[in-house]
């Protein structure tokens, strides 16, 4: 690549947690690099340190425990995620958004964190997160904090991480395991595509849940809905919290009747 | 090629055989010029416009030239040479003026690539910016910008194109035929409509790259990811004044073409860098983003329609207008101009028509050959128009097309007589009709409708094309004999993938009457060691090449019949041979092996005679004249292949999703000299014509900056995208003067594909559309009768796709 | 910085830029150019290579990364013996035309097969769609896959009207 950069590999938490507060903004976490090595080829990203995360031991840890809930370390790819079979039969919801996230290839090396991490509107995993009530665990050398994905996308492109702060890892409550629900991408080809606007419908203890990517700055989410509402009346709810924009993907328009087009078609299967 | 030999006399011809490039490129041996590096390399990068059209007030290269590793600076100001096919307009780097976003105006040569990209980028340059012209119904107006203001001092091929100094348009081709006014006025209807369709990108996977060695004595040597090695020599050395020996150009393994290599690229500015960096080679390897917009695009397109049509469904009048895109400069779209021109009808007889095609210039990226030369888009238009008007008059549209085919006798639009061994369009349409049930639903599939709530509708739409060229075309191939009596064929028609090696193997196995095993077709095209060709273009290789393949295998055999003769002490007329020997008909035991005779024949004394056995054949398109500039009449086609698409496809009718079924394609190819490969570019085009009517298109803001010059926002059809059932067949009516009676087809299958989905579409649910591609969004919009969406120009501010409607209703030979 | 890592079986330690991508480093400091470079942003899949057994786009991988890593590239696929049967399919099936994305897609194929021997057609689509192919419109590349698989019903057909 053009840009040039100092390339770092810490093995532990601490050392990568140290070279985060030395290099502050300077520096961007490596992890899958599905985006952040074409973001620097293309002059977007032009860090002067690069820190790979990946040689750290707990990296690829993917725990499931009644107690603690499903631990999913910032290492975990998507690939990693469709094939544990826990996660297949307790979180399907992660699965099934796994699953539509990109190529064979970019799922072998990108990860859950990383797709979070760089808070696209589009992103794939944060739908299933914010309908599993999945908290970021953010680490930096003052210590740790744990921030809901409620509250963790502020914007395109934006989070509340600061400077110097790491997502060590992603939990997924064991209440939410079990939780069912469906997932619509809209996409201009069938292969892979980012999402032109996609819907997760998912029934959770306190009413419906509805998450919706590509049709805000953020990825949006809209909780306690009455579960026996129809699809106009959900649709109606969903509309009022988005607001899509024309794009050359799409028009804000066609985003609005496809979100309500997907509530048609997933309600059912979502209720039944 | 002259004779006819019937299937089952034939050893390899019409049968399957291997590829030839099958090893190397399965084991990841086959060399690109992406893969190579010569000794000393330099790498090249290029400073881009940001502006569509700018005048170019000042370029300081200073700070660029005195970074670590740069060898070369060049810019505009110091290159005094016009690059042009048809039309000279274009400089190496922009001078003066930028014409489009992402034109070259200074390029650097580095150690690495990344010294060249960072010095480039360090260039600076002032620019003025100037209002762009950007939709060509805009460009029309009369107080257009204009994009070349100088038009009228450009050298141009005048028996051909007529440029028109003072406007935008490089060039109109026009055409009449018969008394259209009085047609009209004899139709029982006049159905006028207008189609459109987006500038698109050839996205082969192999980007343009090219090495350059400018060296001393102006020697240059070029290796290059090209189609056409003697094109790129020949305007070469017009553009720099060279002689044709002092340059030699090498075309190795080629990662996909689609007409985007047809002509020069790159080239010239890897030899200009060469020669300022001291004769050293220079690499320039586009990168993708560059191959979006520093290199050329296939032509947008406006296609206006009028039909007047009888009570008998008998086309009496047609009247077509064609406003053709060029963008910047005008390279191939000229020519794509006129070949669309003169076969604007499609397959069809209208005994009176009138066409007049432009070719307009706007501050957007160049046009130039894009697989189908223009027959993808103005097919579009005009078998969707078929479609409309067949509904518009309550005829069935299938059966209307069958009504209006040409068919032997038929009198195309130029005036040539169909023959019935022209080839056989109704027999295409009712092959791909048939094969996908058009006109009723199959049980299963009104069981599935009822399931899905999703509609199935059912579209057919036919084509032709003819290949556009000089009407003197030529090419040539050498035969050499090898030591053990093997040959090697020399050709500079290249392979980029099209498999067309592979098929003149067997050609040449056949005539010469050698196993496959013995021939050699030579990979590699270098204009020091190969025979002429044109170009790899038109679909017209296997025609040309392999007649001339033919030529040069009964020289291959005559010479060495004539050296057997004396060995043998016989008249050449009592000789045979099989393979191995050359003997005596009446007495097959007395013999000489090739290999003897192979590199010159030595008798028992020592004494020789012969020499290396080698062949040559030369051929040039017979027959085909310039059509006359103010009636197009003439001879342009060397032969015309039809064909058909026949598409199931099934639509949401509430959300405009829909999905492609079945594909089935038939092609009247003349004989197919191998099934598998005549599949391969059936398959792929079809595929590829998928991908534009589904998804693919430049889309440009308001200021003409391309919003997508990537796969992430260009889309490209996956392996996902595929139909579940793809049939391909073929017609065999034999081209007379084609190699065993073959006639071209690696273009077609990419013809009529999207009209055949639009027609599918509007089968299942009604929606009309006139403007491709078809996204979900532009199906839904035309389900609800919504405007429908342009932003292949957003906010233009000269207008839209629907601006300038007084133009359209002009009069016609202004 | 200086790296350690197994191409194809061969150990190689080099020195690598920081900014080096894995493609880049394979094709230029290795002279491994069978892996090629399609659009440098991980969308094509020209560049597949297995990276520790599993394919990823290489040029989304710096070298540095696979320090210590085992990387498969298409130089590894055919063996003493000849091409491999995948390979061999592909040949026999016309699966290649150009030939620029057929090492990506073989690999893609391969990883495919390690998973999943009999693979159906959608599975076998799905398994390469991140492997951009312009030229076969990918028909005759899921053919050879069925082939390989013995799943195949023959080569696909070219029928005479």
């Amino acid at each position: 690549m053009v840009h040039e950069f100092q390339y770092r590999a810490p093995s532990s938490r601490p050392e990568l947690l140290a070279l985060l507060q030395e290099h502050g903004t300077s520096a961007k976490v490596l992890a899958g690099g599905t985006d952040l090595l074409p973001n620097i080829r293309m002059g977007i990203a032009k860090p002067a340190y690069v820190v790979d995360c990946k040689r750290l031991p707990e990296a690829d840890r993917l725990v499931f425990s009644p107690s603690e809930g499903l631990r999913i370390g910032h290492g975990v790819t998507i690939s990693a995620i469709l094939r544990d079979r826990t996660v297949r039969e307790r979180f399907p919801l992660l699965a099934e958004a796994a699953h539509e996230l990109a190529s064979h290839q970019v799922r072998n090396r990108a990860t859950v964190a990383g797709n979070v991490v760089n808070a696209s509107p589009c992103s794939d995993m944060a739908l299933p997160l914010l309908c599993l009530d999945a908290e970021a665990v953010l680490a930096s050398v003052s210590g740790e904090r744990t921030v809901s994905f409620r509250e963790f996308f502020t914007g395109p492109k934006a989070t509340v991480m600061k400077p110097g702060e790491f997502l060590a890892e992603i939990r997924v409550p064991a209440a939410a395991a079990d939780r069912k629900g469906r997932y619509a991408k809209l996409k201009r080809v069938k292969g892979h595509d980012l999402g032109i606007v996609g819907v997760l419908l998912a029934s959770a203890p306190d009413g419906l849940r509805a998450a919706v990517s590509s049709a805000a700055p953020t990825p949006v989410l809209v909780s306690g809905i009455d579960a026996s509402l129809d699809a106009q009346a959900v649709d109606a709810l969903v509309q009022k919290a988005i607001k899509p924009i024309d794009d050359v993907r799409c028009t804000a328009e066609y985003r609005r009747y496809m979100v309500g087009a997907f509530i048609r078609r997933l309600l059912p299967e979502v209720n039944r | 090629m002259f004779d006819q030999v019937r299937p089952e006399d034939l050893a390899f011809v019409g049968k399957d055989s291997g590829r030839i490039d099958a090893t190397e490129k399965l084991t990841g041996e086959a060399l690109y010029v992406s893969d190579m590096t010569v000794p000393g390399m330099l790498h090249a990068a290029v400073k881009r416009s940001p502006h569509a059209r700018a005048r170019i007030l000042r370029i300081d290269t200073s700070k660029a030239a005195a970074l670590p590793g740069v060898r070369a600076v060049v810019t505009g100001a110091e290159l005094d040479y016009r690059l042009g096919l048809y039309v000279v307009d274009k400089y190496i780097l922009a001078k003066g003026e930028v014409r489009h976003y992402g034109e070259a105006v200074a390029a650097v040569a580095a150690e690495t690539y990344a010294q060249a990209r960072r010095a480039a980028d360090a260039i600076i340059v002032e620019y003025e910016p100037l209002p762009p012209v950007l939709h060509h119904m805009d460009a029309l107006k009369t107080d257009a910008p204009l994009v070349h203001p100088d038009l009228g001092s450009y050298d141009h091929i005048a028996a051909v194109f007529t440029p028109k100094p003072g406007t935008n348009i490089a060039n109109h081709t026009r055409l009449r035929k018969g008394d259209t006014e009085k047609g009209f006025a004899e139709s029982e209807w006049v159905v006028e409509r207008e189609y459109s369709c987006p500038s698109v990108q050839h996205v082969p996977m192999e980007t343009h790259v090219a090495i350059a060695k400018w060296a001393r004595g102006d020697q240059v040597e070029i290796w290059t990811s090209a189609q056409s090695p003697f094109t790129v020599r020949n305007l070469f050395c017009h553009a720099f004044k060279l002689p044709h020996n002092n340059v030699r150009v090498h075309i190795p393994y080629v990662g996909g073409g689609f007409g985007g290599k047809a002509g020069i690229g790159v080239e010239p500015l890897a030899a200009v860098l060469s020669r300022a960096a001291g004769g050293k080679a220079v690499k320039f390897q586009a990168t993708r983003e560059e191959e979006f917009s520093l290199l050329p695009c296939r032509s947008a397109l406006t296609y206006r329609i009028k039909t007047g049509v009888g009570a008998d469904g008998k086309i009496k009048a047609q009247e077509m207008t064609m406003y053709w895109d060029s963008g910047a400069y005008a390279d191939y779209a000229v020519n794509v101009t006129r070949a669309s021109g003169y076969s604007a009808a499609g397959p069809y007889e209208i005994p009176a028509a009138s066409i007049d095609a432009y070719t307009i210039y706007t501050n957007k990226p160049f046009g130039t050959a894009y697989r189908g030369f223009g027959h993808v888009e103005f097919h579009w238009g005009l078998e969707r128009h078929m479609e409309l008007v067949a509904k518009a008059i309550g005829m069935d549209p299938l059966e209307f097309r069958r009504r209006n085919a040409l068919r032997p006798g038929s009198i195309t639009l130029t005036g040539e007589k169909i023959t019935d061994h022209t080839g056989d369009v109704v027999k295409c349409m009712n092959a791909a009709a048939e094969a996908v049930g058009y006109g009723t639903l199959s049980p299963e599939e009104a069981e599935r409708e009822r399931r899905t709530g999703r509609k199935i509708g059912k579209g057919v739409a036919a084509l032709h094309k003819a290949p556009a060229m000089p009407s003197f075309t030529a090419t040539a191939v050498v035969i050499k004999m090898n030591e053990d009596g093997s040959v090697t064929v020399n050709l500079a028609l290249t392979d980029y993938g099209q498999g067309t090696y592979t098929s003149i193997r067997q050609i040449v196995a056949e005539r010469l009457g050698f196993p496959l095993e013995k021939v050699k077709i030579s990979f590699e095209c270098d204009t020091d060691k190969d025979p002429y060709d044109w170009q790899t273009v038109a679909s017209k290789g296997l025609l040309l090449s392999g007649n001339a393949a033919i030529l040069a295998a009964e020289d291959l055999l005559a010479n060495a019949y004539e050296v057997a003769a004396q060995v043998l002490r016989a008249n050449v007329r009592d000789l045979d041979h099989d393979g191995t020997r050359i003997f005596l008909r009446h007495n097959p035991d007395e013999s000489v092996e090739f290999a003897k005779i192979a590199v010159g024949y030595a008798y028992p004394n020592g004494n020789g005679i012969g020499g290396p056995i080698l062949g040559v054949g030369r051929y040039v398109a017979q027959g085909l004249s310039n059509l006359n500039k103010e009636t197009g009449q003439g001879n342009p086609a060397l032969d015309w292949t039809y064909g058909a698409h026949g598409i199931v496809a099934e639509v949401d009718p509430e959300t405009g999703e829909y999905e492609v079924l079945k594909i089935a394609s038939v092609f009247d190819v003349g004989r197919a000299i191998n099934p598998q490969i005549v599949r391969g570019q059936s398959i792929g085009g079809m595929v590829q014509g998928l991908g534009t009517a589904v998804c693919e298109g430049y889309i440009y803001d308001d200021k003409g900056i391309l919003l997508n010059p990537s796969f992430t926002d260009n889309k490209i059809p996956t392996a996902k995208d595929i139909p579940e059932v793809i049939e391909s067949a073929v017609v065999e009516t034999p081209q007379i003067d084609g190699p065993y009676g073959a006639r071209g087809v690696g273009e077609h299958s990419m013809i009529s594909v999207a009209a055949a989905l639009g027609n599918a579409i509007q089968d299942a649910t009604g929606a009309e559309i006139v403007h491709m591609p078809l996204r979900f969004e532009d199906v839904w919009r035309a389900l609800r009768e919504k405007t429908p969406i342009d932003n292949w120009i957003t906010k233009s501010p000269l207008g839209s796709c629907r601006s300038a409607p007084e133009l359209r209703n002009r009069k016609k030979d202004g | 910085m200086t790296i350690t890592l197994t191409v194809n079986g061969v150990p190689y330690t080099r020195d690598a830029a920081e900014n080096k991508t894995l493609l880049h480093f394979l094709r230029e400091d290795l002279g491994l150019t069978g892996t090629k470079e399609g659009c440098g942003m991980g969308e094509c899949g020209a560049c597949t290579v297995f990276l520790n057994g599993r394919t990823v786009n290489s040029c989304c991988v710096l070298a540095v990364e696979a320090d210590g890593a085992s990387i498969e590239t298409i130089e590894g696929e055919a063996g003493p013996a000849g091409l491999s049967e995948i390979q061999k399919a592909f040949d026999r099936n016309h699966a290649v035309q150009c030939g620029f994305c057929t090492p990506g897609m073989i690999l893609s194929v391969k990883e495919l097969l390690k998973a999943k021997p009999k693979p159906t057609v959608a599975e076998i689509k799905e398994a390469i769609e991140g492997n951009f192919c312009r030229c076969t419109g990918y028909e005759q590349i899921v053919e050879a896959v069925l082939d390989v698989t013995g799943q195949g019903t023959g080569k696909g057909r070219l029928d005479h009207v």
